[in-house]
């Protein structure tokens, strides 16, 4: 390549020109020029021939804008024309001279002001040739045409297929979900939006149009790593699509001549959209005013209910207005609701932070916590006796538990998102079974711990499977029972105590308690002469290799039953247990410990070693008479309590330690229970209550029996934190 | 001289409401000798099977997208000189130009009315017998 082919390929540019038939650039050959237009470009570029480069590029522009409608057809022609004939003579200079002496600045300054500035005074000219294109929003001229398509047969097609289409984007969402990354599945879902966006604009839809063209611009910025595919912006494409899907069902129930329910509010997905757009977080949607009239006790959830759909009725009110004109709530209430829930609004000044710096920072707080504690014991400070010192000790004492508070609250996070996966799960496995399921969540900002997030996950994806595939009845079966053919799976979250509650319930089929017992029974698990509570019966299906599903599935029959869940929740320190009325439904209710950084413990002292027991599994704390303690030779030893036979565990004999007291009734007694019994554990002493900060013993001593980590406790020693279970095992080992 | 009102028009879109909408539109103009294509590779199955004189594609569809399915048309030894008009939502500077570098022979605007369709139409047919 030299300048001589260069001066070539401009030259058939220029003859091309010269040979239009028309003096107009129409689309083809605009196309045919701008590839020539590339090609000198890309040229001129590896020649280094800057001149023809700038020019070139100029060209192409022109010619883009030209095609865009965005500069008159007659105006560019003028240009381009100029345009070729000084390329020709600066290409000749390359040529003859290797440079070029004059100068293109002159006709790169009016080529500029013609791209730059719009050509508003000759849009009617435009108009003729073809609609206006560019940045203005399309639409506004054709839908004020006179000859608007509003056929009726196109609306009835337009929402068949439009909720269909729709439809899909929830399953690829799940996909995306996995691999946010994979451009493919952007492309699917944002298919259907610009689709239905499309044949919206021709039959006025502007709601259903506006919305999802919003929708396709925000997909189409992940789709070009504009933005990143989070789970926050995953779950408001959701909302989109749900708010969409409404909207075109609610045009569905006006052609049906069904009675019009209240316009669809989206301004604010729209607001939140548009903030998406801008990369800003997304702000935590504002709790609904029904939602906080509920935590607050005010109403109940079935008052609610029966309100929401009193307010319906036309003419609709606000779920205020209602229940305050029905004397279901007071208006000091709802007022009070209502400033709660504009405080959430205004409440978004937040910013990210690395889930590893938070971790830092607790583990940080909890070595200051314990060095604190240790000055505070420290006998050569407390032998000083100088009261100042004693006070501001103590002062560092109630502001390093503070911090240490307010820096594990750092770590909390709404259950929200981990709700929503299981929403989406459950939609998923319902579909693939053909079962009809609506999913109710109740205290979705209810915080756990980030790190609890991912541990919980799969004990509840487990649940959420076997609520659908056993729990679940088909629809027809449903029918029979006398039920609603749409089964309701809820997802409820809240606090008590140090813990937070899950409760999943179904109202499928139920346990059968009859069932189990009879699978129980041949299984050898129990004996048929066992009387067992219903309580105990439904504990059975936790018990390892039960399964009572007739037929195996694709999604709870993996050979994983309960047990492998109650592990698990276990594991997490959590409790488990099921409530079932069979034929009503069944729910699973799980207790998880906040987070897994801090235990409450009991310390108590054996000969001159001190153990951490958790307060959760601790019963009682006796010192039994003499009476109650009961020995038979060869078999194990008991103690009485309060009429229960509970088997004597002695800490010491376990660990091997010399202790103070042998005697029970000299000892004391710590009460513990197990996952299916209680002991009596036999320790010297209790000293005390402790909040104590997890350690983790390290890889070789992780499989301890009996030891479930470590702690430094407030004098700086090291106490074991023994685990109950365990502990039981050992015992009966012995 | 006005353009044959009897020319093959083939509607390549995968949404059949939309296909419906170009095939009333293409209706009011008088246009009704119509066939319709889900997307490029069906679109391009119909073109091998009868002649057709004019494609009406959509830019966004699976399988094959429109830009696709014009650069097909392009390059077969057959197919290459058919009329082919772009149905974009927006005029997208990035999309336009790249189906113009392609050789589509011109495009057009979601929402569009019968007369800029038609308009679109004639100018395409009418530069072609020029």
């Amino acid at each position: 390549m030299d300048y001589a082919e260069l001066r070539r390929e401009i030259d058939e540019m220029a003859s091309s020109f010269l040979f239009l038939e028309k003096k107009e650039i129409d689309i083809p050959t605009a196309g045919q020029f701008l590839n020539q237009i590339e090609t000198v470009t890309g040229h001129a570029e590896t020649l280094l021939a800057g001149e023809i480069n700038r020019l070139a590029g100029g060209l192409g522009q022109l010619l883009e804008k030209v095609v865009l409608d965005a500069v008159d057809a007659a105006v560019g022609f003028g240009l381009f024309e100029r345009g070729i004939v000084l390329l020709q003579s600066v290409a000749d200079g390359y040529c003859n001279a290797g440079r070029y002496d004059g100068s293109i600045d002159g006709y790169m300054g009016e080529l500029a002001g013609a791209i730059g500035i719009p050509v508003e005074a000759n849009r009617e000219e435009a108009e003729s040739g073809a609609p206006q294109a560019g940045e203005a929003p399309a639409g506004a001229d054709a839908a004020s045409g006179s000859d608007r398509v509003q056929d009726e047969s196109l609306l009835k097609d337009f929402i068949t297929e439009g909720l269909e289409y729709i439809g899909e984007i929830e399953v690829n969402i799940l996909n995306l979900e996995q691999e946010p990354d994979n451009k493919d599945y952007i492309n699917a879902i944002f298919r259907p939006f610009h689709s239905v966006k499309g044949v919206a604009s021709f039959l006025n839809l502007d709601g259903i149009r506006t919305l999802a063209h919003d929708l396709e611009t925000l997909l189409d910025k992940a789709r070009n790593e504009a933005l990143p595919v989070t789970p926050e912006l995953i779950d408001l494409i959701l909302d989109g699509s749900d708010t969409l899907k409404a909207m075109i069902g609610q045009l569905r129930d006006e052609m049906e001549g069904r009675e019009a329910t209240a316009v669809i509010d989206t301004s604010d997905i729209e607001r939140r959209i548009k903030l998406a757009e801008q990369g800003a977080d997304l702000p935590k949607q504002p709790k609904k005013l029904g939602t906080i009239l509920v935590e607050e006790g005010v109403i109940n959830e079935e008052e609610l209910e029966q309100a929401l759909e009193r307010s319906q009725i036309p003419p609709p009110r606000k779920l205020g207005q209602t229940l305050i004109s029905e004397g279901i709530a007071s208006p000091k209430d709802v007022s009070r609701a209502l400033r709660k829930q504009a405080q959430q609004v205004t409440d978004s000044n937040t910013i990210r932070v690395d889930i590893k710096k938070l971790d830092d920072l607790i583990d940080m707080v909890g070595e200051l916590v314990i060095t604190q504690s240790m000055i505070r014991q420290s006998e050569t400070l407390q032998s000083l006796g100088d009261r100042k010192i004693v006070r501001d000790i103590s002062q560092l004492a109630s502001i390093t538990s503070e911090l240490q508070r307010s820096s594990t609250v750092l770590r909390m996070i709404p259950i929200k998102q981990t709700f929503q996966r299981m929403s989406r799960l459950v939609r998923d496995l319902s579909k693939n079974s053909g079962k009809l399921v609506n999913v109710v969540t109740v205290g979705e900002d209810t915080e756990i711990d980030r790190n609890m997030v991912d541990e919980i996950y799969n004990p509840l994806v487990h649940m959420i499977r076997n609520a659908v595939d056993h729990g679940m009845e088909l629809p027809e079966d449903r029918i029979k029972a006398g039920k609603p053919e749409r089964g309701t799976i809820k997802l409820k979250a809240f606090h008590r105590g140090g813990n937070i509650v899950l409760e999943i319930s179904d109202d499928g089929r139920g346990l059968s308690r009859e069932k189990i017992r009879q699978k129980a029974i041949k299984n050898g698990l129990i004996s048929p002469t066992d009387a067992l509570t219903d309580q105990e019966i439904n504990r059975l299906i936790l018990l390892p290799g039960f399964s009572t599903a007739d037929k195996i599935t694709d999604v709870s029959g993996r050979g994983v039953g309960m047990d492998v869940v109650k592990q698990a929740v276990e594991k997490l320190r959590g409790k488990m247990d099921i409530q079932s009325t069979e034929g009503k439904g069944t729910t699973f209710v799980t207790g998880f410990p906040l987070t897994m950084a801090i235990i409450d413990g009991m310390i108590v002292k054996v000969g001159s070693e001190r153990y951490i027991l958790p307060t959760v599994a601790i019963r009682q704390l006796i010192r039994p008479d003499r009476a109650s303690y009961n020995c038979i030779v060869g078999e194990a030893e008991t103690i009485n309590v309060m009429g229960r036979l509970l088997p004597l565990v002695r800490l010491h004999k376990l660990f091997d330690i010399e202790p103070v007291n042998r005697n029970p009734w000299e000892a004391t007694l710590v009460v513990m229970e197990g996952e299916k019994r209680s002991k009596c554990l036999l320790v010297d002493e209790i000293l005390g209550k402790e909040e104590v900060v997890i350690k983790n013993l390290g890889e070789s001593l992780k499989r301890i029996r009996g030891v479930s980590g470590g702690a430094i406790l407030g004098d700086g020693n090291v106490g074991l934190i023994l685990d109950p279970e365990g502990l039981f095992e050992m015992a009966e080992a012995n | 001289m006005s353009v044959n009102k009897n020319l093959k028009i083939l509607i390549v879109d995968d949404f059949a409401t939309m296909r419906k909408v170009i095939r009333n539109l293409l209706k009011q103009g008088g246009f009704e000798n119509v066939v319709e294509a889900e997307d490029g590779v069906a679109a391009l199955k119909v073109l091998k099977s009868q002649p057709v004189d004019f494609i009406i594609s959509d830019w966004n569809m699976p399988n094959m997208s429109g830009l696709e399915l014009l650069k097909a048309v392009r390059s077969d030894d057959e197919l290459k000189a058919l009329p082919f008009l772009m149905v974009t939502a927006e005029a997208l500077k990035d999309n336009v130009v790249a189906a113009v570098k392609a050789g589509v022979s011109n495009y057009i605007v979601k929402p569009f009315t019968a007369e800029v369709l038609n308009e679109k139409i004639e100018k395409i047919v009418k530069s072609l017998a020029a």
